[in-house]
């Protein structure tokens, strides 16, 4: 299996998630920006960063980028699992992808802490993480506060597209446990064959990183099979 | 054009004129201006860092270049410096402060390392200016240090009111490049191409070195906003990639960064460390904006900017390589052999200097031949403060003050675990870092105390020293390098130079007395205004060889029964330069360091460590012991506290006194201890044990006692907590 990490102009977790691809003994190619042919790829990532400096919008630019052209055949032909990360999140979201939008967090400052969050609906590229399951997982961002259109709220929910919401040690979702404002705790959201998170899996490998819950993740991504069209 | 309206007095001027021969045009006054500046020229200060040692055994490249070079073990070496950007940050502060950072990540990159850390070192007042001040510092260091993905490590902050006009923001990054690569300023060789890589020129920072960064501050500051540059953490990322996938391709010869003074210092530095001059043709220079005269290239300012330097038969090459990157890459000139810096513009010949006239002969202030002696005597008498009572409100009062308070709020906006080697980020003594594939990791501490040069600045340098190499301690690793980033104020006037004197004879002594080099660093001066100096500051970074990065030792109380020791207590304590002391009303001076007393208990330390018997050490350094304590205890993970036994005599100036050398640690044996410290000549004193009970509690003639709670909502600055 190939994993392709794609690289646009300010993407800086790039090396960070293909170390933790090799260390799950996982073969990666990073794709950069302009690239259109991702044939022989059997998954994407959409590592951090600050894709083009995103001084316009997180992944304002970076959505229309040859790469995401591309990668929108794939997810639509044959169900292509992608998986973003932070900025990457950022960019499915602004190219449609995914359903929702990021915007700057609450607190109007950047965060960097470790953060528990529980996973909401069970996802078949996930196996193993049943809903329920806590996770830590570092946050970073700047621009992590997940919001929907009015009233989309629910529809996110009944069609099991939320992934992952922060909570509290225990694994409650509360209020004082949101680290950056979104709505409904909401860290992750699926669609499809498209999964996307604000938390860093890739910085969170080994227990003596802070956590080694990230390692989990990726894993069970990494394993996780989808039916065509699922 | 006059001498001073580029910051040049007249008999510099007259020097110019002697060397030349001549009279300088405008644009070579303009040259001689920024490098003749103190800010590029260290022409106070020189003399002086001349009194620092250089040498050592992990030393691969001193001061003189973009930065020290230390060796971690034989696949790899550590380049790493400390820089101020404090006049800036004053008048534009997220700008300034985001530039500051971009401006030392290209010197690391200049040395060919790749850079894997920063740190910061923050100095305000305490009014609301200067809370807003901060705000927009801490900001712009997040800014650029998040978006280029370096990770902010550790740092540390600090308030006094002399920081109100002049607010210190000192950035540190450290990077690590293969032993063996030496690519520098140095290696530019006659017929060697000038390229110019990364942001086109604009008008933007134009005499930045010569007239923010060397002149004190008056009125007019706020005037000066237009010479602050505007920093671009993208640019500043392709740049970086740019430049090291060149060096990595090993087709260059030289390379230096463009930063103060612009275009004029990277190629008069380039061409006197290489021993060559250069032709430099301006009009290929590409530009943001149409007509910009020669003057106003060679001086701007523009940030992510870097001089490639290659022989002709690799341009084309680099070019191909530098082209993925999408940033402009323009040969601008050439290296010639003889030492002589011509500009041209258009076919004209707009300047001619000799690169050493620019970049050496700036005339030095003279020093008084009794100088080294007397800064080293001690201060005139001053009254030594030695509480007689002691209030239990203190604890809380002094964790709830400025220099003693939860960072959480500063660090949380940084990026620290990015790059994914952070192994202790922020909220500790020192930073450590693990480098993939190498069984050695790197700590990295950084201090500036500031409070304790108040009053004696020789003790506050030593003590700065002496402070961070006690916190490599604490993580038992061996000190490899330090850098020193020295602020100051006016060095015109006599007592603020005599200080600065000092300052930087206190860093030799404790540098030489523990045994650790000073490989680069940087000089802030004229960090005054309107009359009104800092405290001078000397902000030292330090980098040691951790023995086993992805187990850091702990700083916490970790298990019942453990006993608690105060390592090398301070013989006789007073609470001279201490947080208490300053909120009581009488600083007092900051007692001497006691220098191979404090060497022999740090090595004593780390032995300790490395075998087992210290289970967990906290250096001893703002809020003295009892605040040590405190922080043991709120970090515990299994919410323990400690029950204390200490004579009552004496208590307040025992407890938080601020004497240099301590360390408190917890150990399983205490007899062990004991049996070695006394065969090593440290003394140790036994102060305690680890308690269930989330509290600290002392006995000490009375019974004092303080929930964990309570001390971490003062630590916290929860209001009506620790209010003085």
């Amino acid at each position: 299996m190939t994993v392709g990490v794609l690289v646009f102009p300010g993407s800086n977790c790039d090396w960070d998630t293909v170390h933790a691809l090799e260390d799950l003994k996982t073969e990666c190619r990073t794709i950069w920006y302009t690239e259109t042919d991702l044939r022989g790829l059997d998954r994407v990532i959409l590592p951090g960063g600050f894709a083009y400096g995103d001084y316009l919008r997180s992944g304002a630019l970076a959505a229309h980028a040859p790469v995401m052209a591309a990668l929108e055949r794939r997810v639509a032909e044959t169900a292509l699992p992608v998986l973003g990360i932070c900025n990457g999140f950022q960019i499915l979201c602004e190219r449609g992808l995914l359903p929702g939008a990021l915007r700057n967090n609450a607190s109007g400052q950047f965060r960097c802490s470790l953060e528990t969050v529980r996973v909401t609906a069970a996802h078949p590229l996930f196996p193993g993480l049943a809903a329920g399951t806590l996770l830590r997982l570092p946050i970073a961002h700047h621009e992590g506060s997940y919001t929907v259109p009015p009233g989309g709220l629910g529809a996110l929910f009944e069609q099991q597209q939320v992934f992952l919401q922060y909570a509290d040690a225990d694994g409650v979702v509360q209020a004082y446990a949101n680290p950056n404002g979104s709505v409904a705790n909401i860290a992750g959201v699926s669609r499809g064959s498209v999964v996307g998170l604000m938390p860093h899996p890739e910085r969170a490998m080994e227990s003596y990183l802070g956590s080694a819950d990230g390692r989990r993740l990726l894993s069970s991504w990494l394993e996780g099979g989808m039916r065509h069209g699922a | 054009m006059e001498p001073s309206a580029v910051g040049l007095t007249e008999a510099e001027y007259q020097t110019i004129a002697d060397l030349l021969g001549r009279q300088p045009n405008d644009l070579e006054l303009g040259l001689f201006g920024v490098l003749w500046s103190e800010h590029c020229s260290y022409k106070s200060s020189k003399t002086l860092l001349g009194w620092l040692p250089h040498e050592g055994p992990a030393v691969v490249q001193g001061p003189g270049e973009n930065a020290g070079v230390v060796r971690l073990n034989d696949a790899w070496d550590i380049a790493f410096k400390v820089e101020s950007h404090n006049h800036p940050s004053y008048v534009e502060p997220v700008q300034g402060a985001a530039t500051g950072v971009g401006g030392i990540i290209r010197d690391i990159v200049a040395m060919g390392a790749r850079p894997l850390a920063l740190a910061d070192s923050l100095r305000f007042g305490l009014d609301a200016a200067s809370r807003h001040l901060l705000a927009g510092v801490v900001t712009g260091i997040g800014q650029y240090g998040n978006a280029i993905g370096i990770p902010t490590v550790t740092g540390e902050a600090s308030f006094g009111h002399s920081y109100r006009k002049n607010p210190l923001v000192n950035v540190l990054c450290l990077g690590i490049r293969p032993t063996g690569r030496t690519i520098g300023a140095g290696g530019a060789r006659p017929g060697d191409q000038l390229i110019l890589l990364g942001q086109k020129t604009g008008r933007d920072g134009i005499h930045g070195a010569s007239l923010l960064a060397s002149q004190d501050f008056g009125a007019e500051a706020e005037t000066m906003r237009p010479t602050v540059q505007v920093g671009d953490p993208f640019m500043g990322k392709l740049l970086m990639e740019a430049t090291l996938a060149a060096v990595a391709s090993g087709r260059l010869s030289a390379v230096q960064d463009l930063g103060a003074a612009g275009l004029t210092s990277s190629i008069a530095e380039l061409c006197y460390r290489s021993g060559a001059g250069a032709d430099l043709w301006l009009d290929r220079v590409p530009c943001r904006e149409t007509g910009m005269t020669p003057y106003d290239i060679m001086l701007s300012e523009t940030q992510e900017r870097m001089l490639l330097v290659a022989a002709v038969g690799e341009v084309d090459d680099l070019r191909r390589l530098v082209d993925h990157f999408e940033i402009p890459f323009t040969v601008i000139g050439q290296v010639v052999a003889t030492d002589r810096l011509t500009v041209w513009f258009h076919g004209e010949r707009a300047a001619e200097v000799a690169p050493s006239y620019l970049a050496g002969a700036c005339p030095r202030r003279p020093l008084a031949a009794e100088l080294s002696t007397a800064v080293r005597q001690p201060v005139a008498a001053d009254p030594s403060p030695i509480p007689l009572t002691f209030e239990p409100d203190w604890l809380l009062q002094v964790l709830a003050a400025p220099d003693c308070r939860d960072r959480e709020a500063i660090y949380r906006q940084y990026d620290s675990t990015i790059q994914t080697n952070t192994t202790q980020g922020p909220g500790h003594d020192a930073a450590v870092l693990r480098v993939r594939g190498s069984a050695e990791g790197i700590c990295l501490a950084v201090s500036g105390p500031g409070r304790w040069a108040a009053r004696d600045a020789y003790a506050g340098g030593a003590g700065a020293v002496s402070r961070v190499i006690r916190q490599l301690a604490t993580q038992a690793a061996s000190p490899l390098g330090l850098t020193d980033g020295i602020n100051a104020g006016n060095p015109d006037r006599p007592q603020e130079f005599r200080a600065l004197a000092a300052l930087l004879a206190g860093i030799a002594d404790a540098a030489r007395a523990l045994d650790t080099p000073v490989t680069g660093g940087n000089v802030s001066l004229h960090n005054e205004t309107d009359g009104e100096a800092i405290w001078p500051t000397a902000v030292i970074g330090g980098v040691g060889r951790h023995f086993r990065p992805l187990q850091p030792y702990r700083d916490a109380f970790l298990r019942v029964g453990e006993r608690v020791y105060l390592i090398n207590p301070d013989p006789a304590p007073n609470l001279g330069g201490s947080v208490l002391a300053g909120l009581l009303g009488n600083l007092g001076s900051y007692p001497r360091p006691d220098l191979p007393r404090d060497a022999a208990c740090y090595r004593f330390l780390a032995e300790m460590l490395r075998a087992g018997i210290v289970t967990a050490s906290r250096s001893v350094g703002d809020g003295g012991v009892l605040t040590a304590i405190a922080r043991m205890a709120m970090d515990s993970p299994s919410r323990l506290g400690v029950r204390l036994f200490l004579p009552a005599d004496g208590l307040g100036a025992r407890g938080f006194g601020e004497g240099s050398g301590q360390v408190v640690v917890t150990v399983g044996d205490g007899e062990r201890l004991e049996g070695d410290a006394d065969r090593a000549g440290v003394r140790v004193l036994e102060m305690g044990i680890v308690v269930a009970d989330a509290a600290v509690s002392l006995e000490a003639g009375h019974s004092y006692r303080w929930d964990i709670s309570r001390l971490r909502r003062a630590w916290r600055g929860v209001p009506g907590e620790g209010e003085a």
